[in-house]
Formats: structure tokens, C-alpha cells, sequence
């Protein structure tokens, strides 16, 4: 019966196709705005690592001045100084764990190929890349071993393997950083997260850096950050080495913290650590130490802008006006073909059967209207990606997956639902005798 | 097949009370071929409603085939139609979109037949109607006496005990008049009892009795006529 439906409302679509087509229009643009800024929002709000968001921990400590809390939103620095993470990177107690910065260096490409390029690098540690997953298309990760060294190994992303390498296998060959030269031990695969959700201290939808090196080399290359830095005393002492002996804070640090019982001993240790800093006179402030899951970090630091939400919901009311349009045009169309519900309701058609057929065209209409609105969307999407692609180099910041066809299948079926139930819900109680003498 | 006793019908409005039926009894035995006669106003169209269950009323008795149906719900009305009732209408009442073959269809399908017993059903009406041949035309490429055919081919295919015929020849010239009345005595004459409103006298002679209705009653009743079929008792007519 319900093909029968279908197919009668098909049919109903076809008899009036001007209306028909004011119809599917004012719910497509309805579904195309709601989706696009669905999509927006989506892309930002997502889980980035699902599967292994609620293991992965941002890790700090509150180093700061005892008069007054860090101006971070909940009063805590988001990084940790130098010295910090070097003792806490000595703890097995995490699954893995790394510290890590980025920096801004000059890779130097074959000469008769392109010039010195100043480079984003990210400093980091082995356990980086499985704790993120980064997808390989050639070699891997450098080892724990070569952390310690450390080693003069690199990974490299998959535009910079196209610049120095042609795009070729460059697992074994070297490049030169700076004033040292690197073997290649993996290039990845296009790896562009919407969110840099491994490093939202600065802009959060910056793209991945290019180039991968083992932590270890900030000293003997004395690499300074490309982050942030703060600070609250003068500390340390002069040059590089009392740049990494101060109390500034520029390094980031992860630990996956695989249960509970893990990271409670994990917790445990980072106070036990702290409260033997504060006997050396560190730490000054109330013992506060914070080890936070991804998406509960990421919505800490408000990485989904308010306005962004405010925008789609915005768009989401802008469907309901949508519906609310459809609901009277639909129910015009409806009441105009009383006479034919009067002859169905004649040979039997019950209430429920009439309010049914109604309720799959109403349906029908959203789902041809969503369609016709993803279809909006997609070019919505589209047109937003190329002006990120021209303001800040993301030209695949917002994507219209899996989970946003769905979305937009929901969204289409609840507004056919809302548009229709009404319109339906009339036409059923309109008395079978009334109308047929008219048609 | 048909007993009303007592039938009453008020229209309300804020200003007025309309008396579509008063006091309104009646008897049609099953296999008859009635005409129901009157002017305008005098209540035909309302009790054809009522008969077809296609309206309450505010007062009474009413049985159909052996069941008192005062007192169904809309979901048991839908269903007696369905099954017991067939109509055929002045204005033929066909779905324009739809092609003759599922306009056929259309009490079959509410009737939840399969597939297959639907299609048969409908080519055998459509075949003894004569209209095999158009199953896949639209009603607006078939001319009146065509798609009076078509809606008594749709009564046919649902097989009822009752038809009830609003003016069904009211639309037709006299050759096409000629034509329906001829098949509505062919479907009377095979035992399916008839209830046709007409204002046309000719009309009116082919059936077995008429019965004339004024501001709501019965004012003018033939005796009924002895059926070629045994009869069944016949109660008097309140």
C-alpha cells in the first residue's frame, strides 16, 4: 500500500506542476540553507578521532602567578614550560605520550627544483603518530629510539614530498632543514582534519604542518616556537638554555590514557609532581592540575565559535518558516482535491488511509525538496571552501560527509512530517458525502 | 437488504434547522431494482448518503444486510462500504489521473486484495462492460456513457450487495441513458440489489417499484413487486 502511495502522489506532484515546483523549491532552499550551515558546524563541532577521543588527554599544570589565574577561559595555561614536559615525558604510566611545538624553518628543496622554503614543523615525539593515527602512503613513523638520539629522521606530508620528491617513494633519502640533513622514514597520506585538534592553542583550523621532526632536536638546534608563548615571570637565565630552564610555557602535551584506572594514576602523578615542584618554590599557585579528553578540551576552548552555532540555528528556524510555508500551500492543494477524497472515502478509503496518503506526500515533497536542497548545499559548501581556500588556505575545511547526508535525510523527512501532518490531518476529517456531488 | 425505521436528519446551522429526513422508513428486499423520485430538496440526496453510510443521522434504526449499522465507527463504516456498497454517480466520479484500469482498482486496493486477484477482477469487469480495450485510457479520452461504464465497471469489481445510483444517467444522452440503465438491469437482474435516485420518469419505469420522497418522507409507495428469485419475508414499512 504504500508504493500505492507513491505512486499517487507522484502522480498528485505531476497534476500541478507550477505549484509543485513553488513547493520543492521553498523546502529545497529551506534543506539547502539548514544543510550548509549544518555542514559548517559539523565540520568544526565533530568528533575528530572517534574511537579514540576519550583516551587522548591534553595535559596541564597551573604554573601561574599567585595573584592573579591565567586569562585562559578556565584560568589555566593551555601549555606547559620545557622543563615540565621533559620530567612528565619520563612517567610509562600513559599508553603513549608526547610533547611537541611547532616551529617555522627553511627546508632546502634540490636546487635546480625550487628555492629554501620556510616551512611549518612540528616538533614532536614517536608515540605522535599512532596516538593521532596519521595514514602513511609511504614508510612510517621514527621509533621511540630515535627519539632519544635523537636521530636525524623526518616525515613528510604529502605536498612536500610532491615539491622535493616529485611525489615519489622518498622513504631513505635526506633532506636538509636548516643546517642539518634528515632521512625520510615516512611521507604521509592526505591527511586535512577540519580541526587541528592535536594544537588549538592558535588557529584551530590552521592545516597540519608539512614536516615531522623528532622533539629531541630543540636543543642542539636551539629551534624556537612558532605558537605562543607566555609567561607571567622573568626566569631562567640568559640565552636558549635559560629560555628552556624558565617558567614560560610554549609546549603542548598529549598522553593516551587508555581507563580510568590509567589516568587516575596518571592524575596522581602529575600532583605528586607538582607538589614536589612547590617544596622547590615553583608552582605557586593552588595545586590544580587538569587532564582533559579531546571534545571536552576542544569545547573548553570554544574551538565551535558561538556565532557559527547561532548561524545554523538560525538556519534550522529558517526551515521551520520553510515548513510552515509548505504546510499552507500543501494544505491548499489538499483541500482542493476534497472532491477525490470524498470518491476514496466512497469506496472505502478510511480516515487513517486518507491521512496516510497525505502524510507519504508530504513526505515525498520533503525528501524531492531535500535532494534538490543537498544539492544547494553542495554548492553552498562549495562556494564557502573556496573562499577559505583563498583566506587561509583550507580549501577542504568544510565537508559534506556521510553523517551530513543523513543529517539532511532527517532534516527533509521532519520537515515533510511537520509541513504535512496538518494539511493530512484535515483532509481525512472532511466528511465523505459533502464533496461528491462536485467533482 | 435495506431497513430504515424512523430515519431523522437534521442540518444545523447558528440560524436554521434543516429537516433533510424525518420520520423517514423504508424497505428494499434484496435483488430489487428501486428508483427514488421527488423534487429538489425533498431528501434524496441525504438519504442516499445515509444508506451509503456516507453520513450519520440523528435518529433511528438502520440495517444493511441483516447488521444494524446506526452505531459504526467511521473505520467499520469505510469498511461496510467498501465491501457491501457500490456507487454510481451522475458526474461519474472517476479520478482523473488515474487510468481506467486503476480507477477499477482503486476500492480493490483499500480492500487489501492481492495483486493478482485485483487484476483479475478488473479485467473481467471491465470486460463485462465492454471496455477491455481502454484500460490504460484516462477518463478525459472516453466519453460519458464510457466513463459511466468505467464507474460501474469499479462497482462491479468490488462485487457488492448494494448499489446505490445518484442520477446515474443524468450526464447521457438517450442512447447512453439506454445503454447504463440496460447494464444496471443486467447487475439487478444477476441478484445485486438497486437503489437509483433519478428525476427522470423513463427512468424510473425500469425498476421494479418507485418510491417518492417529499420534504423528507416517504409520500408514495409502490407495492413490492414479486421477484423472480425467492424473496425474503417482507417486513411492513413503518
Amino acid at each position: 500500500m504504500l508504493l500505492y502511495h507513491v505512486r499517487i502522489a507522484l502522480k498528485s506532484l505531476r497534476r500541478t506542476p507550477g505549484l509543485s515546483a513553488v513547493i520543492l523549491g521553498g523546502i529545497a532552499l529551506g534543506i539547502g540553507v539548514a544543510a550548509l550551515f549544518s555542514t559548517v558546524r559539523h565540520s568544526m563541532a565533530k568528533d575528530p578521532i572517534p574511537g579514540k577521543s576519550d583516551v587522548l588527554h591534553w595535559v596541564r599544570l597551573d604554573n601561574w602567578d599567585p595573584a592573579r589565574a591565567h586569562p585562559n577561559v578556565d584560568g589555566i595555561s593551555p601549555q606547559l614550560t620545557y622543563r615540565d614536559a621533559m620530567e612528565i615525558m619520563k612517567t610509562d604510566i600513559p599508553a603513549r605520550q608526547t610533547a611537541m611545538f611547532k616551529a617555522n624553518l627553511y627546508v632546502f628543496p634540490d636546487s635546480k627544483v625550487a628555492r629554501p622554503k620556510r616551512t611549518l614543523i612540528r616538533l614532536c615525539f614517536a608515540d605522535f603518530f599512532p596516538m593521532f593515527e596519521l595514514p602513511f602512503k609511504y614508510g612510517s613513523g621514527w621509533d621511540r629510539k630515535a627519539d632519544q638520539g635523537p636521530e636525524p629522521v623526518v616525515v613528510l606530508d604529502e605536498e612536500t614530498n610532491d615539491l622535493l620528491f616529485g611525489g615519489t617513494n622518498s622513504v631513505g633519502k635526506s633532506v636538509r632543514i636548516e643546517d642539518r640533513e634528515f632521512r625520510v622514514v615516512g611521507v604521509l597520506d592526505t591527511w586535512r582534519p577540519s580541526i587541528k585538534f592535536y594544537d588549538i592553542t592558535q588557529n584551530p583550523i590552521q592545516p597540519p604542518e608539512q614536516v615531522f621532526m623528532p622533539f629531541n632536536f630543540v636543543r642542539p638546534m636551539q629551534i624556537r616556537t612558532a605558537g605562543n608563548t607566555d609567561g607571567w615571570k622573568t626566569s631562567g637565565g640568559p640565552g636558549f638554555e635559560g629560555f628552556l630552564a624558565s617558567d614560560h610555557n610554549w609546549i603542548q602535551f598529549w598522553a593516551e590514557l587508555p581507563d580510568a584506572a590509567t589516568r587516575q594514576r596518571y592524575v596522581d602523578f602529575l600532583k605528586a609532581y607538582v607538589t614536589e615542584q612547590k617544596k622547590a618554590g615553583r608552582f605557586p599557585r593552588p595545586l590544580r592540575v587538569e587532564v582533559t579528553p579531546v571534545m571536552a578540551w576542544m569545547d573548553s576552548q570554544g574551538v565551535t565559535p558561538p556565532q557559527v552555532t547561532a548561524v545554523w540555528v538560525v538556519s534550522l528556524l529558517f526551515l521551520a518558516v520553510c515548513a510552515l510555508n509548505l504546510m499552507g500551500l500543501l494544505l491548499a492543494k489538499f483541500l482542493a482535491r476534497a472532491p477525490e477524497i470524498g470518491v476514496r472515502r466512497a469506496l472505502g478509503a478510511s480516515r487513517r488511509d486518507v491521512f496516510v496518503q497525505h502524510v507519504v506526500e508530504s513526505e515525498l515533497v520533503g525528501l524531492l525538496g531535500g535532494v534538490l536542497g543537498v544539492l544547494l548545499a553542495l554548492g553552498g559548501v562549495a562556494v564557502v571552501n573556496g573562499w577559505a581556500k583563498t583566506a587561509i588556505n583550507r580549501g577542504d575545511l568544510f565537508r559534506f560527509d556521510g553523517a551530513m547526508v543523513l543529517a539532511a535525510a532527517g532534516l527533509s523527512l521532519a520537515a515533510g512530517l511537520v509541513a504535512g501532518l496538518y494539511p493530512a490531518w484535515r483532509v481525512c476529517r472532511i466528511p465523505p458525502a459533502v464533496h461528491l456531488k462536485l467533482q | 437488504m435495506l431497513m430504515m425505521r424512523d430515519i431523522r436528519k437534521v442540518y444545523r446551522t447558528d440560524l436554521i434547522e434543516t429537516h433533510a429526513l424525518s420520520d423517514f422508513s423504508l424497505h428494499v428486499r434484496t435483488g430489487e431494482f428501486v428508483a427514488v423520485m421527488g423534487p429538489s430538496g425533498s431528501g434524496k440526496t441525504t438519504f442516499l448518503n445515509v444508506a451509503g453510510l456516507l453520513d450519520t443521522f440523528d435518529a433511528g434504526t438502520y440495517e444493511l444486510d441483516g447488521k444494524d449499522v446506526s452505531r459504526l465507527s467511521d473505520d467499520e463504516m469505510s469498511r461496510f462500504r467498501n465491501r457491501k456498497i457500490g456507487f454510481v454517480f451522475q458526474s461519474f466520479n472517476l479520478i482523473p489521473d488515474l487510468d481506467v484500469f486503476d480507477n477499477v482498482d482503486v476500492p480493490l486496493r483499500y480492500r487489501g486484495l492481492p495483486a493478482s486477484e485485483r487484476k483479475a477482477r478488473i479485467e473481467k469487469a471491465l470486460e463485462q462492460v465492454g471496455l477491455s480495450s481502454r484500460a490504460r485510457h484516462l477518463p478525459s479520452q472516453l466519453s460519458g456513457g464510457q466513463q459511466q461504464r468505467v464507474a460501474i465497471a469499479r462497482v462491479l469489481a468490488g462485487d457488492p450487495r448494494l448499489i446505490l445510483a445518484d442520477e446515474p444517467t443524468g450526464n447521457l444522452d438517450s442512447l447512453m441513458t439506454r445503454e447504463i440503465l440496460d447494464l444496471l438491469e443486467e447487475i439487478n437482474g444477476r441478484g445485486t440489489t438497486i437503489v437509483m435516485v433519478t428525476h427522470s420518469p423513463e427512468c424510473a419505469t425500469r425498476a421494479h417499484r418507485q418510491i417518492h420522497l417529499l420534504d423528507g418522507k416517504v409520500v408514495d409507495l409502490d407495492a413490492p413487486p414479486s421477484l423472480a428469485r425467492a424473496p425474503e419475508a417482507v417486513p411492513a414499512v413503518g
